[in-house]
């Protein structure tokens, strides 16, 4: 049994002395990258993770089409939390005619950031009113 | 498991010492080099893209990153670290003769685990640039733990020459303790590698009470099975003098309820047991826990 530890230290004294630097540069990134995660996780779960979704929506291009028109929309969460199956719905109204509706489904939206996505109509929404609302959510 | 009593190493002491004597040698005399080095992390990043892969390429992993608790997620990272000290003791990508060092190996892994993700989910437009940081640290972090403990197999799973001898000195000199953990760390990973989907709880609400009976029962003979009878290799002996019921006490049974509370720390990490009934979170438990006990099963065959 002595024996045995007596090797063992001789291997462990042989262990560090020849460390590579390789080995040092890999552990040490390693160290970098575990601080910098566990930390930007640390910060988040203190910095208003867990406020519900708030939700907008705003158009960012509408262009003619073959067929209609195309709608393009970014819908920002400033809640801290994600939220699932987020419905915007746009109506376009125009004269007395009944408004034109198309909604569409984002699967998730991140807290603090924004996802982007499309409608379509078959009138133009630069010549009537076009109103784009967020729905509804679901928790994920 | 303790064997140093099994007749195989009483017989051949001299020989097993002098094995270890013209090991001892090699390694004072050839110091590990940076290209040793260099083969090992490269093994450690074929380990982490092998092992991952199923769950870099799983959706509800990218929407779990960023929508699961953070406490939640830190309490994992923080498990898996530790996780990962310990394999590094038993089979690490190389070989360790100190705790510092294991402590470090598990830092270097977990770096790894971390670049493999990055790499592999950029590539995957997983994450894009126009994203938060909030969506793509969460996405990483969350793909860093299985990347993490694929790294620290990979010296095992894919180098050509490993010392087996030094590991299984290690496993015999933890004893039942080691045992244990090899058994929680096994069925951790195999647990987290299907707990993500939506399939698990889909197969806990169509299953009937029968079914969960059924699927309970052969968990526990499935994880006997492995472990004694069909010789796989890495099986274990029946400890001398133990009697089938005492085996299946100490290890089966005591292996299946590590997986059952493995399968329940999984399921309230990703949110499922969240306003769910007792009979359903008992239901979702025994589903999870099938992979989770084969995971037990096949760790000692694994690492």
């Amino acid at each position: 049994m002595s024996d045995e530890s007596l090797h063992q230290n001789e291997q462990r004294s042989g262990a560090a002395r020849h460390t590579p630097w390789l080995e040092w540069c890999a552990s040490g990134a390693g160290l970098l990258l575990t601080l910098c995660i566990f930390g930007f996780i640390t910060w988040q779960a203190f910095d208003d993770a867990v406020s519900p979704p708030a939700i907008t929506v705003e158009a960012t291009n509408i262009s003619s089409i073959d067929g209609g028109y195309r709608v393009m929309f970014q819908a920002r969460n400033a809640g801290g939390a994600a939220a699932a199956q987020v419905r915007i719905e746009g109506a376009l109204s125009s004269g007395s005619h009944a408004p034109e509706t198309s909604s569409v489904v984002l699967d998730y939206i991140p807290g603090q950031s924004a996802r982007e996505g499309g409608l379509f109509f078959t009138q133009d929404p630069r010549s009537g009113n076009l109103a784009l609302r967020v729905s509804g959510f679901a928790r994920p | 498991m303790k064997r140093a009593g099994s007749p195989h190493t009483a017989k051949l002491p001299e020989k097993r010492e002098r094995m270890k004597v013209d090991e001892m040698a090699r390694d004072n005399t050839v110091p590990e080099t940076n290209k040793d080095y260099a083969i090992g992390l490269g093994r450690a990043f074929g380990g982490a893209v092998l092992f991952a892969i199923p769950l870099l390429m799983t959706m509800e992993m990218w929407w779990l990153g960023f929508s699961m608790g953070r406490g939640r997620l830190l309490l994992l990272m923080s498990l898996n670290f530790a996780i990962l000290i310990g394999l590094s003791y038993f089979a690490g990508f190389e070989k360790t003769f100190s705790w510092w060092e294991d402590v470090v190996d598990a830092l270097t892994a977990y770096g790894v685990g971390i670049v493999t993700s990055v790499i592999m989910l950029g590539l995957l437009a997983v994450i894009t640039v126009d994203m938060t940081w909030n969506e793509i640290v969460g996405k990483i972090a969350l793909q860093s733990v299985p990347a993490s403990i694929g790294a620290m197999l990979g010296r095992k799973q894919l180098g050509a020459e490993q010392d087996t001898q030094a590991e299984d000195d290690r496993k015999q000199e933890a004893g039942y303790r080691g045992e244990l953990f090899l058994m929680l760390a096994g069925s951790l990973f195999l647990a987290f590698n299907v707990a993500p989907t939506e399939e698990m709880i889909l197969i806990a609400f169509q299953m009937s009470p029968w079914h969960t009976f059924a699927l309970g029962g052969l968990s526990i003979a499935l994880l006997h099975v492995f472990v004694y009878a069909v010789g796989f290799s890495g099986q274990e002996s029946r400890p001398a003098g133990g009697t089938f019921l005492s085996t299946f006490l100490h290890f089966t049974m005591a292996g299946y309820g590590i997986a059952l509370l493995v399968s329940l720390y999984i399921l309230w990490t990703f949110g499922r047991t969240e306003d769910a009934a007792p009979a359903e979170i008992a239901n979702m438990a025994v589903v999870l826990g099938f992979p989770s006990s084969l995971g037990a099963a096949t760790a000692r065959l694994v690492i």
